[in-house]
């Protein structure tokens, strides 16, 4: 009775997560982050490596929910736990080599499915990051500004000191043009 | 470079709706005709979709790292090395105790066991695998009325099985038997029974408890002396040598063959051999006679733990015990012939054998 209700309360707050609202976001955040720091330190893990893991399984979560498939079949606390495990295993495993956990006898569910789609999307995502570090500030700005923040070109060319609107639209082309290269260079052949 | 920029206008303005309704016809015909532009547009709006994918993702890590920063994180710290610590005590103490639990009772059942194995060997370190091959014969239920007939008829011993059976051998043509020591000790009476079923009453005339063996002499008016076709060999009869041995572990002669499969006996007795031969409780006294017809050794026992695996005493033994016999219950002058059951058939020897071979029924 109380799992359900538990669940209920979860469901109710990936919802707002879905929505995009930051309460939801702070509770689930401050909630689950202790347990998980508690596993990552038990596991000769630092504090940042369990903030790193969180929240890498909070954009996980985030991704999930954006599907509409998406339906928690287990506790939040278990799935974010479970994800947070695998992704420390990951880590560990990447750095260290062959490192094993010891047994745990927490609740675990597999989570090895959810990892593969979000990895795919890590690695998209690691593109963009790329493309949009090396086309330098002044370009990454105004793409950001435009694109993400929806600032319209008169608000930009203000900003950036052109003359008018056109002059700020052409430069957001030409930057636009070399990320897009940048981008699909790298996406069409990903490693 | 140009043309591409422009290009990138128009489907910009094409995605975002800011071409007029001309603009966008013209510009759709174009897309239809020129796969290249299409492909364009295509790419174009996997990118914007990217982009903001990319975005999203940007600014939740940003709000990620403002909820981040709102943590206790001392306190939180605190908490979980807390916890890990309590947890952690926790196990090395189960551990602890575990291992000295664990150390304890292997401990206490090694020394438990040791003292058990020690005295059960030392108690029993032959019977346990060592088997006397006598039988023990227990259906008394056909002797009620046995015994009752066999008052009527005098020659005959009593139709009562007896309470223990084996085998014996004549070592004389005058009714001189050998048979093991335990398969007649403790006897009150001793009847031998040859496979014609004629029985005789035996008295036990010579024992010698330390090579298991007994001689019986049957006392008996009705027994006729015959000459033995069998002689014996006191030399030592080499590794492997096929060997064969009659015997009454029923109450049928029962023949059996193998070889001498080592030439102690055991635990390493050097007055015994070990044969591999198929023996049975009954067995014990029964004779044990190369391929020539010679005996060259007693069957006494067999191995429990293991099967096939018996053993006979060196017929050295019998000699020494024959010679060592008081004078007035010699014997040997019957036994200097040679064997007349060389070079037949083992079938053959087997016919002239068995009026020789006697079982001993014993009753105490």
């Amino acid at each position: 009775m109380k799992q359900n209700q538990d669940i209920t309360r979860d469901r109710e707050l990936l919802l707002g997560l879905a929505k995009g609202e930051d309460k939801s976001l702070e509770i689930i955040y401050s909630e689950n982050f202790p347990v998980v720091l508690r596993m990552i330190l038990q596991h000769n893990g630092s504090e940042d490596d369990a903030k790193d893991v969180f929240q890498e399984a909070i954009i996980v979560l985030y991704e999930k929910v954006q599907t509409s498939d998406f339906t928690l079949s287990s506790r939040l606390k278990t799935f974010l736990y479970s994800v947070c495990r695998h992704l420390w295993l990951k880590k560990v495993h990447r750095t260290y080599g062959l490192y094993a956990l010891t047994p745990e006898l927490e609740e675990v569910i597999p989570a090895a499915e959810e990892l593969e789609e979000h990895e795919a999307r890590d690695q998209e995502f690691r593109i963009m990051e790329g493309a949009m570090s090396s086309i330098g500030q002044p370009c990454q700005t105004i793409l950001e500004d435009y694109y993400l923040h929806k600032k319209s070109m008169q608000e930009i060319a203000e900003k950036f000191g052109y003359t008018n609107a056109e002059n700020a639209k052409n430069q957001k082309y030409k930057c636009l043009m070399r990320l897009k290269k940048l981008f699909f260079d790298q996406y069409k052949t990903p490693l | 470079m140009k043309e591409d920029m422009i290009l990138l206008r128009e489907i910009e303005r094409y995605l975002e709706g800011e071409m007029s309704e001309q603009e966008k016809t013209a510009f759709e015909t174009l897309r239809h005709t020129n796969p290249l532009v299409n492909k364009q547009v295509e790419e174009h709006q996997l990118f914007l979709q990217h982009l903001g994918n990319y975005g999203k993702r940007q600014q939740l890590q940003t709000k990620l790292n403002q909820i981040h920063q709102q943590l206790d994180m001392p306190s939180l710290r605190k908490q979980a090395q807390e916890e890990n610590q309590t947890a952690r005590r926790l196990t090395i103490r189960r551990r602890t105790i575990t291992n000295l639990a664990a150390a304890a009772c292997i401990a206490l059942v090694t020394s438990l066991s040791t003292i058990a194995v020690i005295q059960n060997v030392s108690k029993n370190k032959s019977t346990a695998q060592y088997e006397d091959v006598r039988r023990v014969l227990n259906n008394i239920q056909r002797s009620q009325n046995a015994i009752i007939s066999d008052m009527n008829s005098k020659s005959r011993a009593p139709l009562n099985p007896g309470t223990y059976g084996g085998t014996g051998f004549a070592v004389s043509g005058n009714g001189y038997i050998v048979t093991n020591y335990h398969v007649v000790a403790g006897a009150d009476s001793v009847y031998v029974q040859n496979n014609k079923g004629e029985a005789f009453k035996a008295i036990s005339i010579f024992e010698d408890i330390s090579s298991d063996l007994a001689v019986l002499k049957i006392a008996d008016s009705s027994f006729k002396s015959q000459p033995l076709p069998y002689a014996l060999k006191p030399q030592s009869v080499k590794l492997g040598e096929e060997v064969f041995t009659m015997g009454f572990p029923r109450d049928e002669i029962v023949y059996g063959k193998g070889y001498i499969s080592a030439k102690t006996g055991f635990n390493g007795d050097t007055t015994a051999y070990q044969v591999s031969i198929p023996v049975n409780p009954g067995n014990s006294g029964a004779p044990l006679l190369d391929s020539k017809g010679d005996v060259v050794g007693i069957v006494t026992g067999k191995q429990t733990t293991s099967d096939g695996i018996a053993f006979a005493v060196k017929s050295a033994h019998l000699k020494h015990l024959l010679d060592e016999m008081p004078k007035d219950k010699q014997t040997r002058k019957d036994w200097n012939h040679k064997s007349r059951l060389e070079g037949m058939n083992r079938v053959d020897q087997i016919k002239k054998l068995e009026d020789f071979v006697y079982m001993v029924k014993v009753y105490n």
